[in-house]
């Protein structure tokens, strides 16, 4: 087997993340999956091997690519290598591509000026590429009229078309679907069937389990599990990385059943109907929920679901259908949650300020924020801090929070924890569960995860395209 | 009730308090400029209480005295104190770019919050509206009031105020349009909280950094005008004691008192700083 990449006690540190000395190698056609969590320090491994290190910060220790020290070279010298020798498929392809170029020019670039074929040939070579990898007809196409799939194929033909032998992958499908990421997925294994090295970062387990090879758990910079994936992810010895795959949605323990005989309905939605920009969402959709249910509505983004639940709440007015909504629950009872939990909160004041604000309006009493802080285990020193500096899994259990001070009989959920690792995945999605069955309130959960919305919904409507 | 003005100052106050939403908002050069101006401030108001000199008193027998003890600033080609006229001009000058600013700034955000929350026909009408006020030429428009009105000193601030609204409004309108439509006010409606507070925690504390951005160009662009319009004799008559005026007046005398003609100079360029450093490198 030929050793592509070797990485010997690289270690990486500043002053929050840090990377403690990690060895690892990379040898062709089996691929090398590091899996941890949003801060883990995985994508920092990923830029000390590329040489694209924010400003500051330095990698120690010895990196080999194709059996020559790099780590040692100028970054002149190492951005030569780039696409040449080691190419980076980025997270966002929207964001790696030229939004006001076509496809077909931008694959092409890679060949006239990297490869430095004549314009007429490099052309020719970016179409075959796009060909071979299910494109055709997409050529001319721009960046954003492109799926989110089809766009990572085209940055993907880009960074491959000077025939790099290694392929960092930065959570290549954080940004798609199921399907999507199956898509990708199955295009980075053929890589690798081509004899190629293939280096993947992600935190989703399903995509390290389908590309097998070796996986790395990754947790706060230190490899927490390494092996080959039959063995890390089917019988992990390390008590972390046991954690996390229990976390996979696919794996959680069916959640407790909804007592029966308790909540009339409290949405009922018949025969709605939404077009946009001149295509149908959808037509002839109903949704019903009943208090302390959770009905899930999952499908390809893109296809509504967003839509659906605006509808359901009152934001958005059907095109067609009706919409009734228990007329004994005051307005202000029908909430919703958001996918970006800083994004929902005033972004100037504190979280005890955003919260006092509800409180006051309603007249509530403070001491139910102090027990519900409690049972969402959160602390109090949260409160005195800004929306955006608090992490993500506290600001959405604070989200619940403040949407529990109104005793909500319906609340839409809009892809609540799809930011969220997949521990604190677990941890919201338990909570607002619980919290669906004690209160009674009816959860409308939208989702692009399948797994999940099978896992934690009572019913289920699914959108297509 | 709360209205526009407690609104804009309260929201003022919360900016300057260092640490509210993520660090002081006056720091650096922002810092410099205000106190320049706080102590021009001090200078205009603060003049009268320790030198009881008229600023329109002439003495004929003592012209052109270069600064002592007894005048601090010297006496003008009339024998007035120096330092009484340029007290007195700072203070016409301040007031007058504060209250244009206000004027300009008030109606401009109310409206473009109005445009950009309501959407829809209201938008368009007063989009249309700016549009044609934005045609009329601003310069030209002054010129018209005062020969409707010669040397008065409203029909010179209403001039200036009448076009400077409008970029207040564009700006906000722009921000409030792309604000309404966001999670955070989505929530904040859906939770029952009114207009009043969505402006209040949502709305202004995105808009006061640029409205104090705008507000300090706009102060320094009618310091110039007026003092412009003053040099050139169609702003505020005579006696008033008013920069550009005051210029004029001592521009024969530049030979003999040239530290005389320098003063009213000098308190343009410093006034003019104090705002342009107030205005700030980064309007967000």
């Amino acid at each position: 087997m030929t050793v592509l990449l070797d990485l010997t006690e690289v270690a990486v540190a500043s002053a929050d993340a840090i990377v403690h000395p990690t060895s690892l190698t990379l040898t062709a056609g089996r691929p090398l999956t590091i899996l941890g969590e949003t801060g883990s320090g995985k994508s920092l491994l990923a830029q000390a091997v590329m040489g694209t290190l924010p400003a500051g910060l330095r990698a120690e220790g010895g990196i080999r690519l194709l059996g020559q020290d790099v780590g040692s070279l100028s970054p002149r010298q190492r951005r030569a290598r780039w696409g040449r020798q080691i190419s980076l498929l980025p997270q966002e392809p929207w964001l790696a591509l030229d939004p006001t170029m076509k496809a077909a020019a931008q694959v092409a670039e890679t060949y006239r000026h990297v490869a430095g074929s004549p314009p007429a040939e490099a052309a020719a070579n970016a179409r075959r590429d796009l060909r071979q990898l299910g494109l055709e007809g997409a050529e001319e196409r721009l960046p954003g009229q492109l799926s989110g799939g089809m766009a990572q194929r085209v940055a993907f033909a880009a960074a491959r078309a000077r025939g790099a032998r290694v392929v960092i992958a930065d959570e290549p499908t954080s940004a798609l679907d199921d399907d999507r990421r199956d898509e990708v997925v199955a295009l980075l294994k053929r890589e690798v069937d081509d004899g190629g090295g293939l280096l993947t970062i992600t935190h989703d387990v399903a995509v390290a389990r389908a590309l097998g090879g070796d996986v790395i758990v990754f947790r706060d910079g230190r490899v927490e599990e390494s092996g080959p994936a039959a063995r890390v992810l089917t019988a992990p010895a390390n008590p972390y990385a046991r954690r996390l795959l229990a976390a996979e949605p696919a794996a959680w323990p069916a959640l407790p059943p909804r007592r029966t005989g308790g909540g009339g309905p409290v949405l009922r939605a018949e025969g709605l109907r939404k077009q946009r920009g001149g295509r149908v969402l959808f037509e002839d959709l109903s949704v019903t929920a009943e208090a302390g249910e959770v009905v899930g509505v999952c499908g390809p983004s893109g296809c509504g679901k967003s839509t659906l639940g605006d509808i359901c709440l009152g934001l958005l007015a059907a095109d067609g259908g009706t919409v009734w909504r228990d007329p004994a629950a005051a307005r202000v009872r029908w909430q919703k949650l958001y996918q970006d939990p800083p994004a929902a909160f005033p972004p100037h004041v504190t979280l005890r300020q955003a919260l006092t604000d509800v409180v006051r309006l309603h007249r509530r009493d403070w001491s139910e924020v102090e027990t519900l802080m409690a049972r969402l285990r959160l602390v109090p020193a949260l409160l005195d801090r800004h929306p955006r500096s608090v992490s993500g899994g506290e600001l959405q259990r604070l989200a619940i929070l403040r949407v529990l001070l109104v005793d909500p009989v319906f609340l839409f959920a809009d892809e609540p924890t799809s930011r969220l690792d997949l521990m604190t995945q677990k941890e919201t999605m338990d909570l607002l569960v619980g919290l669906a069955r004690d209160r009674g309130c009816a959860v409308l959960l939208v989702s692009h995860d399948r797994a999940l919305v099978d896992k934690v919904c009572d019913r289920t409507v699914r959108l297509d395209h | 009730m709360t209205t526009p003005a407690t609104l804009t100052l309260r929201g003022l106050g919360a900016r300057l308090r260092p640490g509210a939403g993520g660090g002081p908002v006056l720091s650096g050069r922002r810092l410099v400029g205000a106190g320049l101006l706080a102590l021009l401030a001090v200078f205009a108001w603060g003049a009268p209480l320790i030198s009881d000199a008229d600023p329109a008193r002439q003495d004929l027998l003592r012209t052109l005295v270069p600064p002592s003890l007894e005048a601090p600033l010297g006496t003008d080609h009339l024998g007035r104190s120096l330092l009484a006229r340029l007290a007195a001009a700072v203070r016409l000058s301040l007031g007058l770019a504060l209250m244009g600013v206000l004027t300009a700034a008030v109606p401009g955000v109310l409206l473009g919050i109005l445009a950009g929350w309501r959407g829809g026909w209201v938008d368009r009408l007063l989009v249309v509206l700016s549009d044609a006020f934005l045609a009329l030429p601003g310069l030209l428009l002054v010129l018209l009031m005062v020969a409707i009105a010669p040397g008065s000193f409203w029909a010179l601030y209403v001039g200036i105020a009448l076009v400077l609204w409008i970029e207040y409004f564009r700006l906000v309108r722009a921000t409030t349009r792309t604000l309404v439509t966001s999670p955070q006010i989505e929530a904040s409606r859906l939770l029952g909280f009114g207009p009043l507070y969505i402006v209040r925690r949502h709305l202004w504390p995105e808009l006061a950094p640029m409205v104090l951005t705008l507000g300090a160009f706009g102060g320094a662009t009618a310091i110039m005008a007026i003092a412009a319009l003053g040099f050139v004799s169609v702003g505020l008559r005579p006696p008033t004691a008013e920069l550009g005026l005051m210029m004029t007046e001592l521009l024969p005398y530049h030979y003999e008192a040239p530290w005389a003609l320098l003063q009213p100079i000098a308190v343009v360029f410093l006034l003019v700083l104090g705002l342009i450093l107030l205005a700030g490198k980064d309007p967000r």
